[in-house]
């Protein structure tokens, strides 16, 4: 029953998880080769001077693709879900309401997780032989609020989306819109290093709020 | 004969607005029992207070005497649900949403749906966004039959079909019902469908339910009387025992359970004086209007 609520997931997202990646992809290799033209014309000291004396990583044209990318998976895998009411098909099923949900919201976060780690493994791999291993924490300390901005662009589309009535999907909206913008308080390098944990435990936990919402679309609250 | 569903004391508001009051009704097992009212009067909101999408304001319901609210995943198994409208996954094909429902339901037949799909004429591939409104009637209906469950709840089944799927679904459904000893539980709009289809029918006025009877005792006894009056500005005086009594242009009638004698004694009562008054039987369409008025 868990690998048939996986398939219609992965029905409803595989071309935005294609688009995603394609997107992932694009970027990473932009930024890759804004790196890689510094270090032809100037060399690799002079990349670890700029990475070293300024708050430039390279890769800052990849700040909201992390987000972006949440954000339209919340879209694409929810939207079909709440068009016509057709949440209630999957309520129906049967399985506890919470699992069934639960197992919708995992797979949403595992898609983004791991479209994240295979960016961030590229990005290291890339990086591992022109860069000092502290270097390359540096850079990817820095890109981390962004991807955990990601998945809280998932966890308040998610909320907003299967929220059974407009006002309090735009509530749900702008309480997420405040939320997200803590990771972009600061463009500092390694800016967010004390509380990036935090924030991510306290992302991951947002996730559940989900289950208010069905909770109220199980309600009927109109 | 075992009630399937029962609903107790019911009773459910929008906001301030009263949708029904004390409703009490049951489903016996191995009938076809439509609910049928005019819009607004509680139908759908019945059927989402049965499936658990709805909290009543007050009431409990049961099915399988289980309480709605705390329904058990394997008693789901054995309740098959249409949406209003035929809604199904329609991002999916025909194949790919077999392959979805199978695994959640023991007594799958598999081959009940593609023996409907076979009458489809869509490409297995299709998707089911792509379809007509009958083309998607006739999905949902095999992934209905290919449940093989003990109940079947249908939101207005007849919601936007043609003349010809209508048929095709009644006549599916019935044979299956019937052959199957499923029980049925289902709304409709067209009442005249419903004459085919249904053994019982509970009427929905606004905020109580007029009636619930089988079907056969309701065209046998119900009947619709009709009068010439030669004073058209007559109106007729209200008695409980009949429903709608009205005059236009000379022509009075109205519906009843009564017989002819109560009908010219009421007549006599109220010195109306008429002329060719006759009783006809009627169909489960008309017998609605009569019992619920035609505004």
């Amino acid at each position: 029953m868990i690998k048939a609520i996986l398939y219609k997931e992965w029905i409803k997202t595989r071309y935005l998880f294609l688009l995603a990646a394609v997107i992932l992809a694009a970027f990473t290799a932009y930024c890759q080769l804004r790196i890689g033209k510094v270090v032809s014309l100037r060399g690799a000291a002079h990349l670890w001077e700029i990475l070293l004396s300024r708050d430039n990583t390279f890769y800052e044209p990849m700040r909201y693709v992390p987000l972006f990318s949440g954000v339209l998976l919340a879209l694409f895998q929810l939207v079909p879900e709440m068009q016509q009411n057709r949440l209630k098909l999957c309520l129906h099923l049967p399985l506890p309401q919470n699992k069934i949900i639960g197992i919708m919201l995992g797979f949403g976060v595992s898609l983004l997780l791991a479209l994240f780690v295979v960016t961030y493994l590229i990005i290291f791999l890339y990086l591992n032989p022109i860069l000092a291993p502290e270097l390359i924490c540096r850079v990817m300390l820095t890109m981390l609020p962004w991807y955990v901005a990601g998945i809280a662009g998932y966890a308040f589309v998610a909320f907003a989306v299967l929220e059974p009535t407009w006002r309090r999907r735009l509530l749900n909206v702008l309480a997420g819109a405040a939320f997200i913008q803590i990771f972009y308080l600061s463009s500092y390098a390694e800016a967010y290093n004390q509380v990036i944990v935090w924030l991510l435990i306290i992302t991951l936990a947002l996730v559940g709020l989900s289950f208010l919402s069905v909770s109220r679309f199980k309600d009927g609250v109109q | 004969m075992n009630p399937i569903i029962t609903c107790t004391d019911l009773t459910h508001h929008y906001g301030k607005r009263l949708i029904y009051e004390n409703l009490n009704f049951s489903v016996p097992e191995g009938r076809i029992l439509g609910l049928l009212g005019k819009n607004g009067t509680g139908k759908t909101t019945t059927i989402n207070i049965l499936n658990g999408y709805l909290k009543p304001s007050s009431g409990e319901c049961t099915i399988f005497g289980e309480n709605i609210r705390q329904i058990n995943p394997i008693t789901k198994q054995r309740i098959a649900l249409l949406i209003e409208g035929h809604v199904q996954y329609s991002f999916m094909n025909i194949e790919q949403i077999e392959r979805f429902y199978a695994s959640f339901y023991p007594k799958w037949k598999k081959e009940a749906y593609y023996e409907l799909m076979d009458l489809l004429k869509v490409a297995p591939r299709q998707r089911i966004a792509n379809m007509s409104c009958g083309q998607r009637s006739q999905v949902a209906l095999g992934l209905i039959m290919a449940q093989n469950a003990d109940l079947l709840i249908l939101d207005d089944f007849s919601l936007g079909l043609d003349p010809g799927y209508r048929r095709l679904f009644i006549e599916y459904l019935r044979e299956y019902a019937k052959s199957e000893r499923k029980t049925v539980f289902l709304t409709s709009h067209i009442i005249q469908d419903m004459e085919k289809l249904i053994d019982d029918c509970i009427i929905l006025d606004y905020g109580k339910i007029l009636i619930q009877k089988s079907v056969s005792e309701l065209m046998d006894t119900f009947k619709k009387f009709t009068f010439k009056i030669s004073d058209t500005r007559i109106s007729l005086p209200a008695d409980e025992k009949f429903y709608n009594p009205a005059v236009y242009r000379g022509n009075g009638e109205l519906f009843s359970f009564q017989n002819m004698e109560y009908v010219k004694q009421y007549l006599c009562k109220h010195s109306i004086e008429h002329s060719q008054l006759k009783s006809e039987k009627l169909n489960l369409e008309d017998i609605f209007i009569g019992l619920t008025g035609k505004y």
